[in-house]
């Protein structure tokens, strides 16, 4: 698969030196060159310097020919803002955006992305792990 | 009506300040920054609300579930289209209106359903082809039901159109001219009604006839 991330924070950077070794191609894109150093000795994709929805970032980064499109940075509305736009400009069959609000991840859902929620998934295992048996 | 104003900017306090005079207006202005919220409402009072104007759990506090008229004016497109989303689809408040920084994320904001988007670059953009002589179909605003747009088309000497009655003009079809204005008096026009150059006509125009029209009004030289 062709796989254009955004976001090249902890998550980011692990998932896509995880795509990459699988086999995919990944390009990664980030405003912070520096962030990239969190990549992986074994990441083999491309990395772009840029905004994650300035169209020329993400013409150059292959958004075109792209199957999926992740949204991965720390802001809920910049994500939201790239996933519609690779989803509904760029025709991505996948998009997939990461929102801390659960209710707006919830909305968003309903109207057409990927969406996933740290705060649900945090608070999900804070209680198990609080609640688990020893 | 009731209105939402999301951003407390320049565009947004200029705003609340015009709405807060009319009468019958309940307005709400939503700041994000503590401080600039708190400069504010020593200022203008109630009206403004310190919050995030893309939370759910906010805009429900705020009222935006009664909003007649939902509007984002903050310098990030992110979120003037997440906001208005929100307040559309979650809380069906009435029209929603976004302001657009960059010109190019206009359409996805159509696209995605947010009743009318304004940006500024845009309609700079607009006057200056106004002032150049090849820009002779100036599109004004689309109309959002019938995706038609109202267009100023300027008459240039030597043009196809210069001379020729409105009703022998071909013009493309789904083309309806309104207006003819000559030395800044407006006409409505009859097919009678001839056109001369220096005319300014407002035309309700669809997008795939504006290189027609374009071609109708042009001098002979922009023709080649």
């Amino acid at each position: 698969m062709n796989i254009v991330i955004m976001g090249c924070g902890r998550v980011g950077s692990t998932l896509a030196t995880r795509l990459a070794t699988e086999g995919h191609h990944v390009a990664i894109i980030d405003t912070d060159p520096y962030s990239f150093r969190r990549l992986g000795s074994e990441f083999n994709g491309e990395r772009f310097v840029g905004s994650g929805y300035d169209d020329h970032v993400l013409v150059a980064a292959g958004i075109k020919e792209a199957d999926a499109f992740m949204a991965l940075t720390q802001g809920d509305n910049r994500n939201l803002l790239a996933a519609q736009i690779a989803k509904h400009t760029f025709g991505v069959p996948t998009a997939v955006a990461r929102v801390y609000d659960p209710f707006r991840g919830e909305l968003f859902a309903h109207l057409g992305l990927r969406t996933f929620s740290p705060t649900n998934i945090g608070a999900e295992m804070a209680y198990d792990a609080l609640t688990r048996e020893q | 009506m009731y209105i939402v104003v999301v951003g407390a900017g320049t565009v947004g306090y200029a705003l609340a300040l015009e709405l807060q005079a009319m009468a019958d207006h309940e307005v709400v202005l939503v700041e994000r920054d503590r401080a600039r919220a708190a400069e504010l409402r020593e200022e203008l009072g109630e009206m403004v609300v310190h919050g995030d104007g893309t939370e759910v759990v906010f805009l429900d506090s705020v009222g935006t579930r009664r909003a007649d008229v939902f509007i984002a004016v903050t310098g990030d497109d992110g979120t003037n289209l997440v906001s208005c989303q929100v307040a559309k689809h979650w809380f069906k408040a009435g029209r929603t209106i976004a302001r657009v920084n960059n010109p190019h994320n206009e359409a996805l904001f159509r696209t995605l359903g947010i009743d009318s988007t304004v940006s500024a670059t845009g309609a700079i953009m607009a006057q200056i082809e106004v002032s150049l002589p090849e820009h002779t179909v100036v599109p004004l605003m689309r109309l959002k039901e019938s995706g038609m747009e109202i267009a100023d088309l300027h008459v240039i000497a030597g043009s196809a159109a210069e001379g020729r009655a409105v009703r022998s003009l071909d013009l493309p079809p789904d083309t309806v001219i309104s207006l003819v204005i000559t030395d800044g008096v407006p006409r409505i026009p009859t097919g009678e009604t001839v056109l001369a150059a220096g005319d300014e006509v407002i035309a309700v125009i669809s997008q795939s006839s504006e290189a027609a029209l374009r071609k109708l009004m042009s001098g002979p030289e922009q023709e080649a």
